[in-house]
């Protein structure tokens, strides 16, 4: 596996390419140090569209997801290769500032991870640095309208001036999301964002998704089968850092192609 | 905050070529100031790599000098009629005699023209004080020596060796120099006989105490550090890690383990003069004990380096995974015998290393031993636990406060010691960590 | 027979028992064949009856060692009556000071008055009287401890349980004495201090503006109220502190930031150990630092740009004294730092943060608690600390706020009044613990709250 060629895995099951795509990928491949953790991978992520990557874990879906944004960057010892373009240009492209980038494809996390600040300033804080409010009623109008957005403003709106890690999980977590969209993005990643909560919270997450679509683009890493199922119009089987099969959701859960798939899908392992 | 409620349900996202033009626009400024940021931190961290610098450099640079020191080769003639007029040879007569008287012969003897009172003293003040001594102990070791004539090699005096060594320029003022153009004339000729050479200066690290710098050394400070020492690791070591162990391994959550717990914490940031308190009023004040002694010392610096030893030894035994007691308890050890067989010497590499560390501390520490007495002016080189004693930190501290310009050059000497022997001792800790860390 | 060997007779005693008592244990199953039928191995046997032989010797014996000194004292005292009598407090410590120096041999018993000789004969015999004594009583009291348990050996004495407990209580005992320490520094300072705040009012120490104890000594009778007032001292300490932490926050704080965020692995593994060695370097070498490279330095500095400083100035001890300290500061926030969850960060990267304002922002907001504990401790350390000042900032009991001027601290006034001789009861010393007390106190509020602070914050993040 330590090979630095990258090694032709299988060929990808289905049709990775889409019209007019956010984001394409060419090629991908990830080392950690000796480890090679994603092979080859091929797939594009279409506007309006909410794209789930599951597989076993461990396979690298969260690397992948990782790679769209550049946060493999903070990691000293990855490395990335290929092409990843956003509306047609490389991300890794020397122009491409990644300040610039994470402003325009926002990311939330397994766990939700509100800053030690307030509900309000949390969510100020994406615009604050950007610079995206001219004054303060403008960044009064953006907080507000992403907490509405993000289904959170009728639960805190009489308490903004408290501290965003007093609220639940599944509070904190839509409150993350609001960060997120307050920057106004264009594509928002999702890494396993109900895998903290219970099921109350991630099925308000869900339908959040579900409006959220309207607006962003929207690729998810998941475990829970179902959830991919409920939220997703495509999906994308990663294993074992190959992408194995990519299809519209409800064929891939029907009707899966490739054999991996379907030992996943069926049960077989995971 | 009050219109986030009224108004803002209008309120819609502008389309994303604005927000990306708008986070453009502060792009610049803020890599600037990323920029400036990192320069900050990377300034401040060169700040204080340049304070180690300058210290260090500093120190060297002023004691490096110590370390060889300019003698004189003197042909003494051990003049019978000085020595011993009785020719009985007995040890009272041979401590009672002049040596000073065969020193200034042996100078003048080479100098045969100087003359009168006033030259003969200068003549003489060229070579140190410490040179009759150094004469009487030659005949006191082999009184055969008597009536012979010998070449010795003597000291020479502070002023000489300042000289010589370069810290005053020969064209400085007579004043300043210490030296006047009639000794220096002296001094040249002396030197263009061969008789004037640099050696090692063992003095330094033999000797006591002493007004005349010269013949001041660490040797009783440093006498005296090691015996401190010695207390210190016989009563820390023990009890430090038994009350690691008590701590970590048998306490039960409760009060009094708190209690115990919270007075650790505070005495390990309680000042360090505080302990000289409780050490001259309690050891000396109430228990009697003497006053500038190693012993009082050690069990003050017990009391001080308790702390770190504790912390760093319950850190060892942390570090020692459970799945190690479980084994020993599940084959029906008693927790005595777990700790005792399995636990202890698994983190004896981590408790010794605390305790190093303890130790260097407790050899750096100066100032609850000038409570107890431990600053006194000590020729003699101790040599039992109660005998007065000073140590290493504090030496330098009374020769730092001596106006002789000499004693800088000793200050930074023993500087310079006193490091070599931290230097050593957190080597020995860093190396002994590096072997013997397990990571489980 | 000295105490020395006293305790090596008591020393063999209890390897006999050891050795009496694993032999009855194996003798009691019928040889070694019956070792299985104990309870315990016979080694524990034999540690119990040791233990019995020696711990009850070793606490008579201790006992006896700290009463023996004053008791004989007392009746070397009583044979000579006459000369004791008249004796002022001070006179008779001095008589017992040459008493306990000819009996220790360090002066010669000819240069002393008569009687004194004659009582420290007296002390001499009576002292080798009673080491006899105590050889005799140790070695019965050890003999009967062994015999004791050598007739309670049976096969189901639980010997490891009985020698595990003692252990056990034996490590209790050594975690305790941290607990003693503090009463110890407690009981020492307060009684001191006490003392000292009947001779001065205690309102007259805090809140009186000259200091001036040498005075004190030397007009005794006209009374030394008015000498004894601490505000100078304790706004010099302020000082010195506070331009230590002017210097040591900042550094302290952005090197462990570089440190921790900006610096690659390699950078760090040098950097690192580099700045800690300023940690291990002893105050008494930042002192002489201080006095004789910065205190010059700012001096002719000061010349130049037409300033007065002082050559003993409060900025040439406070300098240095934060630079003593900029590697404490800079570990403790290199822990707080490192202990703030990857996520915090993650998630301000993920919204385009730079690095540093993820660092301002996010990190150092979420770490704040600590560093400010860890700032608190740095503040305590400095207003304890004692040789950078003494050698480096003086006596002089300015009140000012000029960092320019000399000024003098708690610390330094501490050393000075009780190094070299000194009388136990003047108010000169007793000065001395009263700002010990107030240095004492000072710290502890200052650590219990620091280490509260940064506990509640580790506690967060765990």
């Amino acid at each position: 596996m330590n090979d630095s060629i990258p090694q032709a895995g299988p060929e990808t099951v289905g049709n990775v390419r889409v019209p007019e795509p956010v984001f394409s990928c060419t090629d991908v491949n990830v080392h950690y140090g000796d480890k090679h953790a994603i092979k080859n991978v091929n797939i594009d992520i279409a506007r309006q569209e909410v794209l789930a990557m599951i597989g076993p874990s461990g396979c690298g879906k969260s690397t992948f997801l990782r790679c769209l944004n550049r946060m493999n960057d903070t990691i000293p010892s990855a490395r990335v290769t290929g092409r990843i373009a956003l509306d047609g240009n490389d991300i890794h492209d020397k122009r491409q500032d990644v300040v610039q980038l994470r402003a325009r494809v926002g990311m939330v996390f397994q766990k939700p991870n509100p800053f030690p600040k307030s509900i309000y300033e949390n969510v100020a804080y994406g615009p604050r640095i950007h610079g995206l409010a001219a004054d303060r009623a403008e960044l009064d109008d953006i907080v507000g309208s992403s907490l509405r957005r993000a289904g959170l403003w009728d639960e805190v709106k009489d308490r903004l001036n408290q501290p965003g890690t007093s609220l639940s999980g599944g509070q904190q977590q839509r409150l993350c999301i609001a960060r997120t969209i307050a920057v106004n993005p264009e594509v928002i990643l999702m890494d396993e964002p109900c895998s903290a909560l219970d099921p109350i919270a991630t099925a308000k997450i869900e339908d959040l998704i579900d409006e959220l679509r309207e607006s962003y683009a929207i690729c998810i890493v998941t475990h829970s089968m179902q959830q991919a199922a409920r939220v997703s119009q495509r999906t994308a089987y990663f294993h074992l850092g190959d992408l194995v099969e990519v299809g519209e959701t409800n064929k891939i859960f029907t009707n899966p192609r490739a054999k991996l798939t379907e030992d996943y899908i069926t049960g077989r392992f995971g | 905050m009050s219109n986030t409620s009224n108004g803002a349900s209008a309120y819609q996202p502008p389309p994303a070529d604005v927000t990306r033009a708008k986070v453009s626009a502060g792009l610049a400024r803020r890599y600037r100031a990323e920029a400036r940021f990192r320069a900050l931190g990377l300034s401040a961290t060169l700040l204080g790599i340049l304070f180690v610098i300058f210290l260090f450099g500093s120190v060297i640079w002023r004691g490096y000098s110590i370390f060889g020191q300019h003698q004189v080769r003197l042909d003494v003639f051990f003049d019978p009629e000085v020595i011993d007029p009785s020719g009985t040879h007995s040890r009272e007569a041979l401590l009672a005699a002049d040596y000073q008287a065969l020193v200034r012969a042996a100078l003048k003897s080479r100098f045969t023209e100087v003359e009168g009172r006033r030259q003969v003293r200068d003549l003489t003040a060229l070579v140190s004080t410490g040179a009759a001594a150094d004469v009487q102990d030659a005949v006191l070791a082999d009184p055969s020596l008597i009536g012979q004539r010998r070449s010795m090699w003597v000291l020479t005096s502070s002023n000489v060796d300042w000289l010589l060594k370069g810290k005053v320029a020969r064209s400085a003022p007579e004043n300043e120099r210490r030296i006047s153009d009639e000794q220096l004339g002296w001094l040249d000729a002396l030197i263009k006989d061969g008789r004037i050479e640099q050696r090692f200066n063992w003095t330094f690290f033999r000797h006591g105490d002493s007004r005349d710098p010269e013949l001041a050394g660490v040797g009783g400070a440093l006498a005296g550090s090691l015996l401190t020492l010695f207390v210190t690791l016989l009563l820390s070591f023990p009890v430090g890690v038994a009350a690691a162990i008590y701590l970590e391994e048998f306490a039960r959550q409760n009060r009094i383990t708190d209690l115990i717990e919270v007075n650790i914490n505070n005495l390990a940031a309680v000042p360090s003069i505080v302990f000289g308190l409780l050490g001259l009023s309690m050891f000396i004040g109430f228990f009697g004990m003497p006053r500038s002694a190693p012993l009082v010392g050690g069990v003050v610096l017990t009391l001080l380096t308790l702390p770190t030893i504790i912390i760093a030894s319950r850190a060892a035994l942390k570090a020692v995974p459970p799945s190690i007691r479980e084994a020993a308890l599940g084959m029906g050890a008693s927790r005595v015998q777990t700790v005792a067989h399995h636990v202890l010497p698994l983190a004896m590499p981590g408790m010794l290393t605390g305790a190093i560390i303890g130790m260097a501390r407790a050899l750096g520490e100066s100032a609850p031993l000038l409570m107890i007495g431990m600053v006194a002016f000590i020729v003699d080189i101790p040599q039992g636990l109660t005998d007065p004693s000073t140590v290493l930190p504090v030496q330098v501290f009374l020769w730092s406060d001596s106006p002789e310009r000499a004693f800088v050059e000793r200050t930074s000497g023993a500087i310079i010691v006193l490091l070599l022997f931290l230097i050593l001792m957190n080597a020995t800790a860093v190396v002994l960590r590096n072997r013997f860390e397990k990571r489980w | 027979m000295n105490p020395s060997l006293v305790i090596l007779l008591l020393l063999a005693l209890v390897v006999v028992a050891f050795q009496v008592g694993k032999a009855r244990s194996i003798e009691i199953v019928g040889g070694a064949r019956g070792v299985r039928d104990l309870h315990s191995l016979p080694g524990h046997y034999g540690l119990l009856t040791a233990m019995w032989c020696g711990l009850p010797a070793l606490a008579v014996f201790c006992i006896w060692m700290l009463a023996q000194d004053a008791i004989i004292t007392h009746f070397a005292l009583s044979s000579i009556p006459s000369a004791v009598a008249h004796l002022s407090p001070a006179e008779r410590s001095l008589l017992l000071n040459d008493l306990h120096n000819i009996v220790n041999g360090r002066i010669d018993p000819a240069t002393v008055a008569e009687s004194t000789r004659i009582a420290a004969a007296s002390y001499q015999s009576l002292r080798e009287t009673a080491h006899l004594a105590l050889a005799v009583l140790i070695a019965v009291i050890a003999l009967l401890g062994l015999l004791y348990v050598r007739r309670r050996i049976r096969a189901d004495l639980r010997a490891r349980n009985s020698y595990e407990q003692v252990v056990e209580w034996a490590l209790f005992a050594c975690s305790g004495i941290a607990v003693l320490t503090t009463i110890g520094i407690v009981l020492s300072i307060v009684f001191e201090a006490v003392r000292f705040f009947q001779l001065i009012p205690i309102t007259d120490f805090l809140f009186g503006l000259h200091w001036s104890p040498q005075m004190a000594i030397r007009a005794d009778q006209v009374g030394s109220s008015g000498a004894f007032g601490a505000v100078p001292l304790f706004t010099g300490t302020l000082l010195i502190s506070a331009i230590a932490m002017v210097v040591a926050a900042p550094i302290g704080l952005l090197s462990a930031i570089y440190l921790a965020e900006y610096a690659d692995r390699r950078a760090r593994s040098v950097i690192k150990p580099l700045l800690e060695v300023l940690a291990g370097v002893p105050t008494v070498v930042y002192g002489f630092f201080a006095a004789l490279t910065v205190g010059p330095i700012l001096r002719s500095v000061g010349e130049t740009i037409g300033l007065n400083v002082a050559s003993e100035s409060a900025l040439a001890a406070g300098l240095i004294m934060g630079v003593m300290i900029i590697p404490f500061v800079s570990s403790l926030a290199d822990d707080m730092i490192t202990a703030v969850p990857q996520s915090l960060r993650d998630g301000a990267y993920a919204l385009g943060a730079t690095r540093s304002e993820t660092i301002k922002q996010v990190v150092l907001r979420a770490a704040l608690p600590g560093i400010v504990g860890g700032l608190l401790l740095a503040v305590s350390r400095a207003i304890g600390e004692t040789m950078i000042v003494v050698m480096a900032a003086g006596l002089a009991a300015n009140l000012t706020a000029n960092p320019f001027e000399a000024v003098t601290t708690v610390t330094v006034q501490i050393v000075t009044l009780l190094v070299g001789d000194q009388e136990f009861d003047s108010p000169k010393t007793l000065a001395a613990f009263a700002l010990g007390l107030v240095l004492f106190l000072v710290t502890l509020v200052l650590n219990v709250i620091a280490l509260y602070v940064v506990r509640k914050y580790r506690e967060q993040y765990e």
